[in-house]
């Protein structure tokens, strides 16, 4: 395969072109209530050629067939042809690699049978199902993907990496009469099957809190000192501010590139924020992006300050900064676009305990249900949360949705905890069509004053 | 040696689809030309039923053609019973699906169209931003099974998409529309200008007093009405208990004027085929008829639940066993024209666009939404666009009493086809 490849690289014409090979198999085991939808393996091969010209454009071709790659790059190159761009597109530089890395997991799912992974994940719908007869709808879920990718480019760089990965997840609705509620649970590794064993806790915890949300009170509109679990505020630093540091999107829209100017404040300077795809056994970890550029810490704030961007080569270069890492495909149908890796609040100093003991009338949010952005302004559900009463938790409340401005939330972040955790869930980021990418996403616990609560 | 042959030797049933793709895709960004990209896709998808036992693998790649059968029989050993049969072979409509006119756009013309999308839209609007998609497809299927079914079919889907984004101020605007077509079209930018005439039209900006008030869907507005209603007409949902009318064929549900079919028979249509995606013959299905139920969509295996036949609605992807799915979903056109329903409207809206349509729980009928694009009607004519307005209802209830059904429909989001619907009252709120 290297050879061929180097072939077809040295034929293109182009200014800069680009192979990327994946080999992917994955195992699914879904159960929906009482029923098995799905117990199998698929296999997905393919490729992309992306070819460069700099005063006309990108040209791309995908592909299942290797046998060609010869044709696929002319193809790519006519494509690219057909291109016009108002301004030359550069490529920031990167030193080209070459690289072969295999993985070894804990106990390798390669090795299990498909009859041991349809017992686990039937085991954790039993415990779903059997939880509550309150319990009127399922989703018990296992999978895992082992994906082989070949990078290579005409600049040299020729880098191999395999890619593990292993996913449960648990999904319970509860129902009482017209009262319908609903939690969600779920687990990830790159390091190995056992992750994924013992986890009845877990299946427990979703069918749990779909019962208790049953009873829960909706809770009464208002703002609130809200104190936001690992979990809510991973995610709500992903959604709401994440995004805005993908310099695509900075790049192509003037009102977020105003928005988004270095040295601006965004929080106190207690807030640190950073995307790191180097750090080991996460969800977003990668050792080099789909470009072939190493990942690496990237620091977003520092001190309540906005100090950088995500980058592609080409965003990097467009606005005069360097390649961060982040260009990501979710495979090999799709070219690299700048996408987050591991996400996290940095880790603070203060308890859980002393968030709270100072708050007469307060929130808890727990858990992220789904929320929307638009440029500053969000809006999150949270899973399930708790009033905050003279210091203590209280009663479960339901329905917390927290909407505002990005800006105005961060500056109220006036405490930011110290138990930093990375949430390790499956699922992944969507953007354009490319949904789901795995993303790893942390963060302490963090106090946010006056939250704008919506509800009844 | 052929897959189909090999796993016959092995299970009782078996299906094989053979799916081929060359996906040729321009793109325009902020009126800029973005990407030009051909995508080959080309796999095979199995389904085996062995001892009574249902298993399902894909793969697209051609040299494990191996450890695709045997992660098929694997799947079968330890999938559920299956309650249906692959389908003896059955002769499907003749529909026309496939136009060598399309499929030898080369992909500079692709570009040029673009360009002619682009300068209609600038020459009336200069500060529009457009993003334009011009997809291209040439799809080879084949299903076969051990029936001796054998089936195959070509068709040249071309899509046009365009989002019209127009910033002034506090002002945004943002429009979409499509146009699908697998047969050459020479009227490919009418919906272009149909869009750009929207965009006219949203200059004047007006307000009206939040409160009861006729609403009369426009066919992109109706979607709204519709994607409920497809979901409850789905026998998945109907099997699984979640439709809100599993039990009510026979029942008058709507009022008189709605008439709702599934049709995937149509000529040069997005969704039409000779078959479904289980060898099973397209059909045009009538579910609603004057406002009585008269049946649900199904494929082979909720059929087989449900007590009924298929009747050709199976839809599926490379990567995943079938499901039922409307193929094109339309709401047969009425009687009276369009400025006879305007003409009867003292004060009103017309809805041209939700946000958000389809999220929330619609599987209940229920939805809410805040208008992306509405007009002010004002004794029979629009008068001007009015913002920061949101509408809420079910459809079970609101289609019980229509006011009127217009005779002109169009074709929208490539397989909806729609008229106007005048909804007599509807609480539309919003700020003064």
């Amino acid at each position: 395969m290297r050879d061929r490849i180097q072939e077809a690289l040295k034929r293109s014409q182009a200014d800069y072109t680009e192979i990327r090979i994946e080999e992917k198999e994955t195992t699914r085991v879904v159960f929906r209530g009482k029923e098995l939808e799905t117990a199998g393996a698929n296999i997905d091969k393919g490729g992309i050629v992306r070819c460069l010209i700099k005063d006309k454009g990108w040209g791309v071709a995908t592909f299942n067939n290797l046998d060609d790659l010869l044709t696929k790059v002319d193809q790519a190159y006519q494509c690219a042809q057909v291109g016009s761009v108002p301004e030359p597109i550069e490529l920031a530089s990167v030193e080209p690699v070459e690289q072969v890395m295999t993985v070894e997991m804990g106990r390798d799912f390669r090795d299990i049978s498909l009859a041991e992974k349809k017992a686990l994940a039937e085991r954790y719908n039993q415990i779903l199902l059997g939880h509550s007869d309150k319990i009127i709808d399922t989703q018990a879920a296992y999978s895992d993907t082992f994906s082989r990718i070949i990078l290579a480019n005409s600049e040299g760089a020729y880098i191999e990496q395999e890619k593990p990965s292993v996913v449960i997840g648990a999904f319970a609705v509860a129902r009482d009469g017209d009262n319908v509620q609903q939690a969600h649970e779920s687990l990830s590794s790159i390091q190995g099957y056992e992750y994924v064993l013992d986890k009845d806790e877990l299946a427990r915890k979703a069918a749990q809190k779909a019962v208790e949300l049953l009873t829960a009170k909706p809770v009464k509109a208002g703002q609130y000192p809200v104190v936001v679990d690992q979990m809510l505020a991973g995610v709500f630093i992903h959604e709401a501010f994440g995004h805005l540091s993908e310099a695509d999107f900075v790049y192509e829209n003037p009102k977020a590139r105003e928005m988004m100017t270095m040295g601006r404040r965004f929080g106190k300077g207690l807030l640190n924020v950073f995307d790191d795809g180097s750090l080991p056994n996460l969800r977003g970890t990668t050792l080099y992006d789909d470009e072939g550029t190493p990942a690496r810490r990237n620091w977003l704030i520092r001190d309540g300050e906005l100090v950088g961007r995500l980058h592609s080569r080409q965003t990097a270069a467009k606005m005069g900064e360097k390649a961060s890492g982040n260009a990501r495909a979710i495979n090999y149908r799709f070219a690299p676009i700048v996408r987050m890796t591991n996400t996290g609040i940095d880790n603070g100093d203060t308890s859980f305990e002393d968030m709270i003991k100072d708050i007469e009338l307060g929130i808890y949010a727990c858990d992220a249900y789904g929320g929307q952005t638009q440029l500053e302004n969000f809006s999150f559900s949270s899973g399930y949360a708790y009033m905050i009463r003279d210091g203590k938790i209280a009663e479960m409340v339901k329905d917390v949705i927290l909407s505002g401005n990005l800006f105005t939330t961060l500056e109220n972040i006036d405490a930011i905890g110290n138990d930093f955790k990375w949430l390790n869930t499956g699922g992944g980021c969507g953007k354009g069509s490319q949904f789901p990418l795995p993303v790893g996403m942390g963060a302490p616990h963090i106090r946010i004053q006056n939250v704008v609560i919506g509800g009844e | 040696m052929d897959i189909l042959t090999q796993l016959k030797k092995e299970a009782e049933q078996v299906e094989v689809l053979s799916l081929q793709n060359e996906k040729t895709t321009v793109e325009y960004e902020a009126n800029q030309l973005k990407t030009c990209a051909v995508a080959e896709t080309k796999g095979t998808a199995v389904r085996v039923i062995r001892n009574g036992q249902l298993g399902f693998s894909a793969s697209t790649d051609e040299t494990v053609i191996n450890k695709l059968a045997a992660n098929a029989l694997e799947s079968a050993a330890y999938g559920d019973k299956a309650p249906f049969s692959f389908p003896d072979p059955k002769p499907g409509p003749a529909v026309r699906t496939f136009d060598k006119a399309v499929a030898d756009l080369p992909i500079a013309r692709l570009v040029e169209m673009g360009k002619e999308i682009l300068d209609l839209v600038l020459r009336v609007e200069p500060d529009a931003r457009c993003n334009i998609g011009l997809e291209r497809s040439i799809v080879t299927a084949s299903i076969r099974n051990q029936k001796g079914l054998d089936v195959s079919f070509q068709t040249s889907p071309l899509s046009l998409g365009l989002e019209i984004d127009r910033i002034e101020g506090d002002d945004v605007l943002i429009l979409y529309d499509q146009f699908g077509a697998t047969v050459w079209d020479n009227d490919y930018l009418d919906f272009a200008r149909n869009l750009v005439e929207k965009l006219k039209k949203a200059r004047t900006i007006t307000s009206i007093q939040p409160g009861k008030m006729p609403v009369l869907f426009a066919p992109t507005g109706t979607l709204a009405l519709g994607l409920p209603l497809s979901q409850g007409l789905n026998g998945k949902e109907v099997y699984k208990g979640t439709s809100p009318i599993k039990d009510k064929i026979g029942e008058k549900l709507f009022d008189e004027k709605i008439t709702i079919i599934d049709d995937g028979t149509i000529d040069g249509k997005f969704a039409s085929a000779s078959y479904d995606d289980e060898g099973v013959p397209r059909r045009r299905n009538v579910l609603v008829e004057k406002g009585v139920l008269k049946g649900f969509v199904y494929d082979l295996k909720t059929a087989a639940q449900s007590g009924v036949e298929s009747t050709g609605n199976a839809s599926r992807g490379l990567f995943n066993p079938p499901e039922p799915s409307f193929t094109n979903f339309v709401i047969q056109p009425g009687q009276t024209p369009l400025k006879d329903i305007l003409s009867g409207i003292d004060e009103g809206i017309i809805v041209e666009d939700l946000l958000g349509i389809g999220q929330g729980n619609i599987i209940s009928g229920a939805f809410s939404n805040p208008l992306a694009l509405a007009f002010k009607i004002e004794k029979g004519e629009i008068v001007g666009r009015v913002k920061d307005l949101s509408i809420a209802g079910n459809i079970y209830d609101l289609l019980k009493n229509v006011a009127a059904v217009s005779k002109e429909a169009q074709w929208v989001y490539n397989t909806f086809y729609a008229p106007y619907i005048l909804i007599p009252e509807m609480n539309v709120a919003g700020k003064g």
